[in-house]
């Protein structure tokens, strides 16, 4: 469970994917089924193109989210992602 | 719904050029005239998609033996259902991959039936080894999930720190270590596949130290053989309750093995939609609920977690597929899978016989 550098970038593995935005629940499509996603975990995932870096993401979510801690975000952020990471379903270059 | 399916398993065709000693398929197996027409599977996805099912496994026998499986996975895409090709690799090659990716095929789980060539021909009764690992060196190189699926028993359980090792070689992401399960072909050749006790535990500390020096690189699932269990497997998450299977000519079971159950009528996809099937046909609500079940499941704290084991099984080892699934310990009828268990970890092993193909 190493940290996660902010300079890397991170995007989903092949074969893992958002469903359609706007339906009755937020999912991340893996092979072994799907993990249900809550709050703003779509909004993180969604930034993992591939282009941004890390620390991106995060500034990118706190001009998205202007009420919320800043701290707050990036702890919350760098956890999810860490723990899809270690799932293997995002990989980061 | 008070039940939400989750996935659909569409085992598109039973033709396979394969011959595994293990096959889950039933021994009965449909013909090819008897398959469903392209158009019928495109519906049979629509349906799917719109009681919100995620997950199509296509699957078979080979799925591949299908030409217009290009054109079923497209349209499952177009679905917005994820697609999982579970394949041996025959019939597959760079150009028809490539047009599976366009297509939109999610994950493959290619099989392999041992690290070794010879013995895994011999299990295959074909020469299918060399083939499987041209095809994962293609799969490896496009952006697709990729899993490999390695079935383990008897033979070849004693060499399990050798196939993980051939399986990272593979370039797979997730290996599936799977145990044979005992239906269709494989309970008719139980006695010359289920592994010994020593045999079992020491494979649970190989994979163990496995996950532990791959994390991070390869995920490993491992299926036990349920026999050895002390209680049963949450077959398929109950019966009814997330999982759809329609076989190659329409027919939907709640599971591969459903249809050894005498006195179930199993509604056909050509003459019933998908829905009606789910929610109102007799045989999904058969075993659903918790009222069909005897003690001491009926009373058991695990009950809503095994769901009382598999019905099939169940059926196949005490001929009523509403008893306590006999490799409870707790079951009244444990004493038969004692008595298998028993013979296999003292005699000799038998013979086996070869899956057929259907015409």
């Amino acid at each position: 469970m190493s940290e996660l550098e902010r300079n890397r970038v991170p995007r989903l593995a092949p074969g893992c994917r958002l469903n359609p935005a706007g339906g009755a629940e937020d999912l991340l499509l893996i092979p072994e089924g799907a993990l249900r996603l809550k709050g703003p975990a779509r909004a993180i995932v969604e930034l993992c193109d591939g282009q941004r870096t890390l620390a991106e993401i995060i500034s990118e979510l706190q001009r998205t989210y202007p009420t919320a801690q800043p701290a707050r975000i990036e702890t919350e952020a760098v956890a999810l992602l860490a723990r899809l990471r270690d799932r293997g379903v995002l990989e980061v270059a | 719904m008070k039940y939400q399916p989750r996935a659909l398993i569409a085992e598109i065709t039973h033709r396979c050029p394969l011959h595994c000693v293990y096959c889950s398929n039933p021994t009965e197996m449909r013909r090819r005239s008897d398959e469903l027409s392209t158009a019928d599977w495109i519906s049979i996805f629509q349906q799917a998609a719109e009681m919100g099912i995620l997950q199509l496994h296509l699957t078979g026998g080979e799925p591949l033996a299908r030409t217009d499986l290009t054109e079923l996975v497209r349209a499952a895409r177009a679905a917005q259902l994820y697609s999982n090709l579970i394949t041996s690799g025959a019939g597959l090659d760079g150009g028809r991959l490539d047009e599976l990716v366009a297509a939109g095929v999610d994950h493959i789980q290619l099989s392999f039936q041992d690290s070794q060539e010879g013995p895994a021909n011999e299990f295959a009764g074909t020469r299918s080894h060399a083939l499987k690992l041209r095809m994962a060196e293609i799969i490896r190189r496009r952006p697709v999930a990729f899993t490999v699926n390695m079935v383990v028993h008897r033979r070849n359980l004693d060499r399990l720190e050798e196939m993980i090792a051939f399986a990272e070689g593979t370039g797979a992401r997730r290996l599936e270590i799977a145990n044979v399960q005992y239906y269709g072909w494989a309970l008719r050749n139980r006695e010359g596949l289920l592994p010994t006790r020593e045999q079992l535990e020491h494979s649970i500390q190989v994979v163990e130290a496995a996950r532990e020096r791959l994390k991070g690189k390869l995920r490993i699932e491992f299926v036990l053989p349920d026999y050895y269990a002390k209680y049963p497997k949450p077959c398929m998450n109950g019966w009814g309750h997330q999982q759809l299977l329609i076989d190659p000519s329409g027919r939907a079971l709640p599971c591969h093995a459903a249809m050894v159950i005498p006195g179930l009528d199993f509604p056909n996809a050509r003459e019933r939609d998908l829905r009606w099937i789910w929610e109102e046909s007799p045989t999904f609500n058969r075993f659903r609920d918790e009222s069909w079940m005897p003690e001491p499941c009926r009373s058991c704290d695990r009950r809503a977690r095994d769901f009382g084991g598999c019905r099939c099984q169940a059926f196949l080892l005490t001929g009523d597929a509403a008893a306590t699934d006999p490799v409870c310990t707790l079951a009244p009828q444990h004493s038969i899978v004692e008595e298998i268990l028993e013979r296999v970890n003292g005699s000799a092993r038998p013979d086996w016989v070869y899956r057929v193909d259907p015409a």
